[in-house]
């Protein structure tokens, strides 16, 4: 399999015991065709907290947080190798079903995608997939989760409204809603700030900090700052020569990473000497 | 609004109010071990030094912390910062208390004028009156009591000095080395309200942005006292 000779450094040292985090990652490989795009990753992501991903463009970052709720089985030939337990159960075996894993572990993408319908219809989707009938439970789970999303008190009057008529920060709390509806364990974010105005911004880093007791939360991003103001860990990934695979450099609490990192190409990284 | 945030800054406002409580407290304890030649108590005092500096260190890390992951500008950058310099302050205070301690541990046992405890005493209670409105000026945040502080510590200068006078009227050879811990103590309360006026500064920098006011208020209430 892999030649890497590559050490992680941790802050805090990994569980020996699967139960006691979310995710429970070990000795991860990932392959697009031939290229072995990360290699050697063994991360533990912890509950009730929120892990921020960190490293230059093509780090392999999106790609790992892809491999954390299968996303990457819609690309071709693509292959994974090591473990990746969720809650101590292997989501790579046999009798996951994806999308019920997809429930489970929800994702927001750098593009806000409501559907074409209205504010409402996009919250109730979910539910109603789930078999939600009656219209006041429907009424509760939408009020509920737009609360969470910090977007009710904008769009509480206009529910009928397009979800793609609202401003992109607002679509995104849609999205954020729409997730939420279906009480997802884990959120996954994918640059979910960059494409939008700062005040969503604020409001989305604000409600990552209200529900991420309930909901464990891993966000990538190219915003150092970001990662540093809402993350409680993070992992720095980052691939050397071009060609080869990303690694994980180091990962561990944000407070360390960003007051003494361990290795030196942390501290390169986000004291800005590369990247 | 960075509600985390802030929170966070009030949890390190609140620790450095604690350790300003829990000083007042030490000091006097100190102080009542000079006076009473109790050598247990001073010790205890003494060991008690690694808690504070326990705690003073707790402060630096979290402001670190904070800078490091928050990345505060203007007021909360002042506000850090300030935290950062007091809990420093403290820390140097709860090393005169073990002064302090010190001194009445090889004090204790030995026959002290009573002139000299009296002042002590005056000047011990003039000190704490400081160190609670330093403790109050940083809860209340309250600027107007920060800039009042030189003008309670004016007292504690003028006693300190009155302490060498009757050092020197002193003839006894074993009556002035037990004399000259309690002008040892003297001087250690005198650091300790310097300390306090020092907090108020930092202070009023982080609560008006500007190092000069407090100077300017300083400069007013000596020509008063001139």
């Amino acid at each position: 399999m892999s030649t890497s000779t590559h050490q992680t450094k941790y802050s805090t040292q990994l569980q020996t015991d699967p139960l006691v985090t979310t995710y429970y990652v070990r000795d991860l490989e990932f392959w697009y065709g031939d290229f072995n795009a990360l290699t050697n990753i063994s991360l533990d992501v912890m509950p009730s907290a929120i892990t921020a991903f960190i490293g230059p463009s093509g780090c392999g970052k999106s790609t790992f947080l892809r491999c954390m709720n299968r996303m990457n089985d819609l690309i071709p030939d693509t292959k994974v190798g090591g473990k990746m337990l969720l809650k101590g159960a292997d989501i790579y075996s046999s009798g996951v079903d994806p999308v019920d894993l997809r429930r489970r572990v929800g994702m927001i993408f750098q593009q806000p995608n409501p559907f074409p319908q209205s504010i409402y219809d996009n919250v109730a989707y979910g539910p109603r997939l789930q078999g939600v009938k009656k219209k006041s439970d429907l009424d509760d789970i939408v009020e509920d989760s737009l609360k969470r999303a910090n977007l009710w008190k904008e769009v509480s009057g206009i529910l009928d409204k397009n979800g793609l008529a609202i401003s992109g920060g607002q679509q995104q709390r849609l999205c954020i809603a729409r997730v939420l509806a279906v009480q997802p364990e884990v959120l996954l974010m994918d640059e979910p700030c960059s494409a939008i105005d700062p005040t969503s911004v604020q409001k989305i880093e604000d409600l990552m900090a209200e529900i991420k007791d309930e909901v464990t939360i891993i966000i990538v991003t190219h915003n150092m700052q970001q990662a540093a103001r809402v993350s409680d860990y993070t992992s720095f990934f980052l691939q050397e020569v071009a060609g080869e695979p990303a690694v994980l450099v180091e990962s561990g609490k944000t407070s360390d990473i960003f007051t003494a990192p361990i290795d030196k190409r942390t501290e390169d990284y986000i004291t800005g000497r590369f990247g | 609004m960075r509600e985390q945030f802030r929170s966070d800054m009030y949890e390190v406002q609140d620790d450095v109010v604690d350790i300003m409580r829990e000083l007042l407290n030490t000091t006097k304890l100190a102080v009542n071990a000079l006076i009473k030649g109790d050598e247990v108590l001073a010790q205890e005092i003494i060991d008690d030094d690694d808690r504070f500096d326990q705690l003073t260190l707790g402060v630096e890390d979290r402001v670190i912390e904070l800078i490091a992951t928050q990345f505060p500008v203007a007021r909360d950058l002042r506000f850090l910062q300030s935290m950062a310099f007091i809990a420093m302050y403290q820390e140097r205070m709860a090393d005169y208390c073990t002064t302090i301690a010190r001194a009445a541990r090889r004090s204790a046992n030995k026959e002290v004028p009573q002139t000299l405890v009296d002042l002590i005493k005056a000047q011990a209670n003039l000190v704490y009156r400081v160190m609670d409105a330093t403790r109050e000026a940083l809860e209340e945040r309250d600027l107007e009591l920060a800039l009042k502080l030189p003008e309670l510590d004016e007292p504690v200068d003028s006693l300190n000095k009155q302490f060498y006078r009757e050092l020197g009227r002193l003839t006894d050879e074993e009556e002035m080395e037990a004399a000259s811990k309690m002008v040892m103590s003297a001087r250690a309360l005198e650091r300790i309200a310097d300390y306090c006026i020092d907090t108020g500064e930092r202070l009023s920098y982080f609560l008006t942005g500007e190092r000069a006011l407090l100077e300017a208020a300083e400069q007013d209430i000596e020509t008063k006292v001139i």
